[in-house]
């Protein structure tokens, strides 16, 4: 096969889908869609649901520790017009936020695990609860 | 010239493939003896990194939902399922158990306690000790009813329960307010609508009455409005 030959092919392959591609384009361009097969969407706005006026997070302890260390630190963030009750198995601290909403105490474990039970309320009585588990061990496993 | 390239080529190939079997029956050398060792303690070591990273000491609470030869399935704190490997090493323990206490003794329904090794990847906790415990109650809503003659108390919770608080002797009461702080208080100062947190133990006869151990009351704040709204559904 003539080198020029193989050239000519190219050229004519490159041009043949030039053609095409116009022609396409046009094609697309012209074509009208029939009123009655375009659908109007309309996205429903979400249910709008009540807020709640109070929040609490606990930054320690974690769910689920293992200290060792009878005397666990109890630290988190809640309104600061709220009202935080930490109670333990065996004891109970009520404390005031600071102006911030953050909060810091104090409880004392005993051996084993121990539910943790932090409740925040609110000037109108609502409430927010986080419940954890923190476990006092020595054992070396 | 085509043919002076394929013998180049040829003869370059024919180098090569003579080439490779002497590089493979070289003895390595005691820098490389060196070097693959150092390789392969670095990869254990990484690997135990890994492991421990993967593995971590946890305690939890729970109820048993199931419980077989090596494995209880417990329902915790949070309401969600969880997987507990029992081995050999494993001990048990119950506080009120007179004799030997093991995992045949464990049944379901009953509220235990689990510390071991929790593995981060299969999510399942390899136990160590399992004890039954038993936990206080904690009731917190608004005081719906008072009876002074029976020194009890009707609380109603914001999921529509109404839970009646028995007070006892032993009961220590607190009262909290901006003014006064956190101090010992009465059962007389206790009004309807106060916002209320009683713990306590339920009573084995009627599970639906709470004998308090402690009472925590905030005059200052009302009983939260789901409370209320859960306390006119009860009435209507």
């Amino acid at each position: 096969m003539k080198k020029e030959q193989l050239i000519l092919y190219f050229v004519a392959t490159f041009f043949g889908l030039l053609v095409a591609g116009i022609a396409f384009y046009f094609f697309q361009t012209t074509k009208t869609v029939p009123d009655n097969t375009v659908k109007t969407v309309v996205l429903a706005s979400p249910t709008p649901t009540g807020s709640p006026t109070i929040s609490l997070t606990l930054d320690q302890p974690q769910d689920e520790q293992v200290v060792s260390n009878k005397v666990l630190i109890v630290s988190g963030k809640t309104q600061s017009n709220a009202v935080v009750t930490v109670i333990t198995d065996t004891s109970d601290d009520v404390i005031v936020p600071s102006s911030d909403g953050s909060f810091s105490t104090t409880v004392n474990l005993d051996d084993g695990q121990n539910v943790l039970e932090v409740i925040s309320i609110a000037p109108n009585g609502e409430s927010m609860t986080i419940k954890k588990t923190v476990t006092y061990s020595l054992e070396e496993f | 010239m085509y043919k002076k390239n394929l013998l180049l080529l040829l003869l370059i190939a024919c180098c090569l493939l003579l080439a490779v079997p002497s590089v493979k029956a070289q003895a390595p050398s005691p820098e490389d003896m060196s070097t693959q060792i150092r390789d392969q303690l670095i990869t254990n070591i990484a690997s135990r990194v890994a492991q421990l990273k993967l593995v971590e000491k946890r305690g939890i609470i729970g109820v048993v939902t199931n419980v077989t030869n090596t494995q209880i399935t417990l329902n915790d704190l949070q309401n969600n399922t969880r997987f507990i490997d029992v081995d050999e090493l494993t001990k048990f323990s119950d506080p009120n158990a007179s004799g030997a206490f093991g995992i045949s003794d464990i049944t379901k329904d009953t509220n235990v306690g689990v510390l071991g090794l929790y593995n981060k990847e299969s999510r399942r906790i390899l136990a160590r000790f399992v004890s039954v415990v038993t936990n206080p109650v904690i009731i917190h809503g608004g005081v719906s009813a008072i009876d002074s003659a029976n020194y009890t108390l009707n609380v109603a919770t914001e999921d529509g329960k109404q839970v009646t608080v028995d007070v006892e002797n032993l009961t220590k009461t607190y009262l909290f307010t901006q003014k006064t702080d956190y101090i010992r208080s009465g059962f007389s100062k206790i009004k309807v609508n106060y916002n209320i947190i009683a713990i306590g133990v339920l009573d084995k006869k009627d599970r639906n009455t709470l004998i308090a151990t402690r009472i925590i009351f905030f005059p200052e704040i009302p009983s939260s409005p789901k409370v209320n709204s859960s306390l006119e559904n009860v009435q209507k």
